[in-house]
């Protein structure tokens, strides 16, 4: 199913560069949680401007977890990967894809990611709520359409 | 004297289970020792041990480790109800996020006046049925384990499988004299649970069901089965297991908040006997007290065991620390009729 929509997803990529315009190939869709996300939560994050500025405190909280913040170190770049983070967790949350990125398990595949550090950035995510002001059960929302990727996050 | 000696062997007991659970969570704390959970996802420490809400066992393997390594907790849980009060001291070790093990030592005392009076006459008749005059005390051991069988309750949020998990508990009756008295029939038995967890981000919202084959009589605490004849475990006695349904509701109101509701389907193996003593024709003493307008007959009946309901709401300031406090509805509890009262829990993770 996943590979039949990835399959579908390339061709319309394809189809569109073909077409001559140049947006890139989606590298990312959205997840299906069995409990959907409200079609609220992106204009309760605050719109996309929002998610950005949860993005940017989510690198804060990350950049000072010692058990985590050399991973993300390790690829430099920070300012990118809060852009394309916010591409992202903009399309999870109901809004448009415009995600540019690598898929997540391509991203993640040689990381040797363990639960630990996964979980280390869900405090992150949850401080990061906190931070911004954003309330906890509109936090969950973000959490429950970012959960799935964990089955390819995690790889140790 | 002899209870005295008891009591510091107790607390010795304790104390070694408790240093033996800070040993092991010092000396791995190079690799094997961890805490990546997310707050609260372990579930609190069960009046069983095992981890979940308050009576209710989860699916979750208790302690703050991820599947890469291993945590452990400690807990003290304190029950006040009208006629009784009971104390649950226990530990239990989590490993790899997949097979826990725990331990809990209970103590029940009952402040029934019509006890009492049974215990009083005893004591006279120089009978030994497990009573003391002023204060009998029901204890207990808990030694469980649990495996997890599949599932994530926490991050699945595309799939309605929960986190399921496999569990046993065995029970063992300190003082088995007043077990009998009180109708019970066996001891020591076991317990087998399957519990499913799984909790819903969007509506913020864990659920549980629990599955638990059983003849307990208050939670093991006043024993297992029923002997219909007399209090010898002898007679007609039955031990009768049964599969009984139990559920959990936790909502959390911030990372570090929930509050619910539990439910647990209880038996009915004693209900509507009397207390035994020994096997003895109780009425010579009934007739005894009758005269002193004391009317054992019905007094000393046993009520129908009612199902335990619970109130809850936990606080988990960090990953060291939680705290539980709940409003209990236990029905009735032996010769004790409607048995509300509070609950109070501390859990220590390591």
């Amino acid at each position: 199913m996943k590979r039949m929509k990835s399959l579908l997803v390339s061709a319309v990529a394809g189809a569109t560069l073909l077409a001559g315009t140049q947006i890139a190939q989606a590298g990312e869709s959205k997840t299906n949680p069995i409990m959907g996300i409200p079609s609220a939560a992106l204009a309760r994050f605050g719109g996309e401007y929002g998610v950005h500025n949860w993005v940017e405190s989510l690198f804060y909280y990350i950049m000072l977890d010692n058990r985590i913040n050399y991973i993300f170190k390790e690829f430099g770049n920070v300012d990118r990967q809060i852009a394309l983070n916010t591409q992202l967790e903009t399309m999870v949350l109901g809004g448009p894809n415009e995600y540019q990125g690598a898929s997540m398990s391509a991203a993640h595949a040689d990381l040797g990611i363990t639960m630990t550090q996964f979980n280390a950035v869900v405090e992150a995510a949850y401080n990061a709520c906190e931070r911004n002001n954003i309330a906890y059960y509109t936090c969950n929302h973000l959490i429950a359409a970012l959960a799935p990727f964990t089955r390819v996050i995690v790889t140790k | 004297m002899k209870r005295v000696h008891m009591r510091s062997l107790r607390i010795l007991q304790c104390a070694a289970v408790l240093a033996a659970g800070l040993a092991v969570s010092q000396e791995a704390s190079a690799d094997i020792y961890n805490d990546g959970k997310v707050l609260l996802t372990g579930g609190v420490f069960t009046v069983d041990g095992a981890g979940g809400g308050g009576a209710v066992p989860w699916a979750t393997i208790s302690g703050y480790e991820t599947r890469d390594g291993i945590n452990g907790s400690a807990a003290f849980t304190y029950v006040n109800l009208p006629a009784l009060q009971v104390s649950f001291y226990g530990v239990n070790v989590g490993f790899w996020d997949r097979f826990e093990l725990s331990y809990v030592d209970s103590r029940l005392s009952l402040n029934l006046p019509n006890l009492q009076t049974v215990a009083l006459v005893a004591s006279l008749a120089d009978l030994d049925i497990g009573t003391e005059p002023w204060n009998s005390t029901l204890g207990m051991q808990t030694f469980g384990a649990k495996l997890r069988l599949f599932g994530d309750a926490v991050y699945t949020s595309d799939s309605w499988i929960p986190q399921v998990s496999i569990g046993g508990l065995y029970k063992k009756d300190r003082n088995e004299d007043l077990v009998k008295t009180l109708g019970g029939y066996k001891t020591k038995d076991y317990e087998i649970y399957l519990a499913a967890t799984k909790i819903f981000f969007p509506i913020s919202t864990l659920v549980n069901v629990t599955a638990r084959y059983t003849s307990a009589n208050e939670d093991g605490l006043t024993g297992f089965g029923a002997c219909k004849n007399n209090g010898l475990g002898t007679g007609d006695c039955d031990n009768d297991r049964e599969l009984r349904w139990e559920v959990s509701i936790a909502h959390l109101v911030a990372k570090n908040t929930a509050i619910g509701g539990e439910w647990q389907q209880h038996g009915n193996n004693t209900g509507g006997q009397s207390v035994n003593i020994n096997g003895l024709n109780l009425t010579p003493i009934a007739g005894a007290l009758a005269n002193l307008g004391i009317d054992l007959g019905s007094a000393l009946k046993q009520k129908n065991e009612g199902d335990w309901f619970d109130l809850f709401m936990a606080y988990a300031p960090n990953k060291n620390i939680s705290f539980v406090v709940a409003y209990l509805m236990f029905g009735n509890i032996s010769v004790a009729p409607d048995q509300n009262g509070f609950y109070f829990s501390t859990h220590l993770t390591f």
